[in-house]
């Protein structure tokens, strides 16, 4: 199932699809500027493989027993007619156990036109489809060689509503300005989210077939400050839309959805320390009533801190914790609103990774997570709740080659 | 043994000496621009500037992160580490938003590249620049 435009049903068929055109000799990482075309024209992609392992409960397919369902291909090309406009296209399959079946799809295509570019300024407009930029991370989160780790923090950045936020179709606008050591960046954007069965059956519950469909447009942007060319970066984005829509038992009403992220990131040599923090206000209406009780505001955050050992191994230390109701970290009183354990409303993780770059185009990871908590689970992969284990750990293996 | 030590200590200060390769920017001759900031050099280098003042297109040269001359320039005229200057560039080549620079394989084809590319800059170690080259000073 797939929300981008045409879909292969079979992912095997979309992954070989995407092999051979890695594979073609023209488009080697060697011959990634075509002759003729002045290293105006770029080929550019990537393959990860992840091993996914968990005491209890399934993330990124039936991971209790080792799970190989998480891979991510993709292949992008880009030409820049003049220095000001630029013209881009991604393809990406990417398979997450239950939640993306691997299905080919158009991940951006956009023609950017910087207007305005000098030594201090920078201004410009993209339109097609383009990614998010939310948070630090958002518009390059299927990618291992940006990711922070093997999976994204959670408590930001869900799997489970991935498509929520991922890409909008439409427009962008963009503004940079430096002031001697000092950089701010202004994007907005506006246009229709592609809406999957991951975000209705988060938004409203699995097993009664619901059906969400975006009502008006999405609007969002982010403003980011840079000091000393990244050392100390700071961010504020947002993100507002409706969804509408209904189920065989609700009848039809309205979802107001908000998504905030303030961002901070400070890097120093060897050092990187970053930190985020998330609310989503949901506020229902319609449904009959029915749907009223989980109105809430979700938040989470994550501290994370990482150490370059030497020029090619890293080591990563990251906590997260998320809560269906930010009034309520424990879960006791939604558990008692709406049904499931405590445990379901709220995540605790601890995770401790290390990073390898043998060359620059090759990365491997490893991570270990302990779990308290279960919030982030899909449904798609543990459809009853109430089977779900509150402590659990998570180990993870990935390697990505990227070019 | 008194020798020996001298000889330890001299060997030291050359290796010390020895890892602090000097790196100097080059550009093409064709572009008219005499110095640089140290920011703009950043914008340049993570690809966010496409063209020179007088409107060249910009065209970007670098060595692999791995040799010592790019964790050098990276490190001691930008202000990064290689692996961050590769994260920057990772994010713009796979969100749309910006091209990778040109990897060469050596100096040699570092000054040829930067000699014969209109727009081009780049960087060599002091003793492999010549007259078919021009440096810029940072600001």
């Amino acid at each position: 199932m797939s929300v981008y435009g045409p879909s292969l049903s079979n992912s095997a068929r979309a992954v070989a699809c995407l092999i051979t055109l890695l594979c073609q000799p023209g488009m080697a990482p060697w011959a990634a500027e075509l002759p003729g075309l002045d290293k105006t024209f770029q080929v550019h992609g990537f393959l990860t493989q992840g091993y996914v392992k968990t005491t209890e409960n399934s993330f990124f397919g039936d991971s209790e027993d080792g799970s190989l369902e998480f891979r991510e291909l993709g292949i992008n090309a880009s030409h820049r007619l003049t220095p000001a406009i630029m013209a881009s296209a991604q393809l990406l399959s990417r398979r997450a156990g239950e939640m993306y079946d691997g299905s080919l799809d158009l991940d951006f295509a956009q023609l950017d036109y910087a207007f305005q570019m000098d030594e201090w300024n920078r201004a410009g407009i993209i339109l097609g489809r383009s990614k998010n930029p939310l948070g630090l991370y958002n518009d390059t989160r299927d990618v291992a060689a940006t990711r922070p780790g093997i999976f994204m923090p959670q408590a930001i950045y869900w799997d489970r509503v991935r498509n929520m936020v991922l890409s909008t179709d439409g427009g962008q606008v963009y503004g940079d300005s430096q002031f001697g050591n000092h950089l701010f960046r202004l994007q907005l954007f506006t246009g229709k989210t592609p809406i999957d069965e991951n975000v209705e059956n988060t938004y409203l519950g699995a097993g009664f077939d619901p059906k969400l469909d975006q009502d008006g447009i999405t609007v969002g942007g982010r403003l980011l400050y840079e000091w000393d060319g990244g050392r100390l970066k700071l961010a504020l984005s947002s993100a507002s839309l409706t969804l509408e829509g209904g189920s065989n038992v609700l009848p039809t009403g309205t979802i107001d959805i908000d998504y905030r992220v303030a961002s901070a990131q400070y890097n120093s040599g060897p050092w990187s320390l970053t930190s985020e923090y998330m609310q989503e206000p949901l506020d229902y209406s319609g449904f009959g009533g029915y749907m009223e009780p989980a109105d809430t505001t979700v938040d989470g955050y994550y501290l994370q801190g990482s150490y370059r050992l030497r020029e090619d191994w890293e080591l990563l230390a990251r906590y997260e914790e998320s809560h269906y109701d930010k009034h309520d970290k424990d879960g006791t009183k939604s558990s008692a609103r709406l049904g499931p354990a405590p445990h379901n409303f709220f995540s605790k993780v601890w995770t401790l990774g290390l990073l390898w770059e043998p060359t620059e185009h090759l990365m491997l990871r490893t991570e270990f997570s302990q779990v308290e908590g279960t919030i982030f689970l899909s449904v798609l992969e543990n459809p009853r709740p109430s089977l779900n284990e509150p402590n659990w750990n998570l180990f993870s293996i990935l390697v990505s080659y990227s070019f | 043994m008194k020798i020996a030590y001298y000889a330890f200590a001299v060997g030291l200060l050359l290796c010390l000496c020895g890892t602090a390769q000097s790196v100097d920017l080059v550009i093409n001759p064709d572009v008219s621009q005499e110095a640089v900031s140290r920011n703009t050099l950043r914008s340049i280098f993570s690809m966010r500037m496409t063209r020179w003042p007088d409107g060249t297109p910009i065209h970007v040269f670098v060595m692999g992160d791995k040799t010592n001359l790019h964790a050098d320039f990276s490190k001691q005229i930008l202000g990064v580490f290689p692996h961050q200057l590769r994260r920057a560039w990772n994010r713009q080549i796979y969100s749309g938003m910006g091209q990778a620079p040109t990897k060469v394989e050596s100096e040699a084809e570092m000054r040829e590249q930067v000699e014969k590319t209109p727009g081009a800059i780049g960087y060599l170690s002091k003793e492999n620049i010549n007259e078919r080259v021009r440096t810029i000073s940072v600001e």
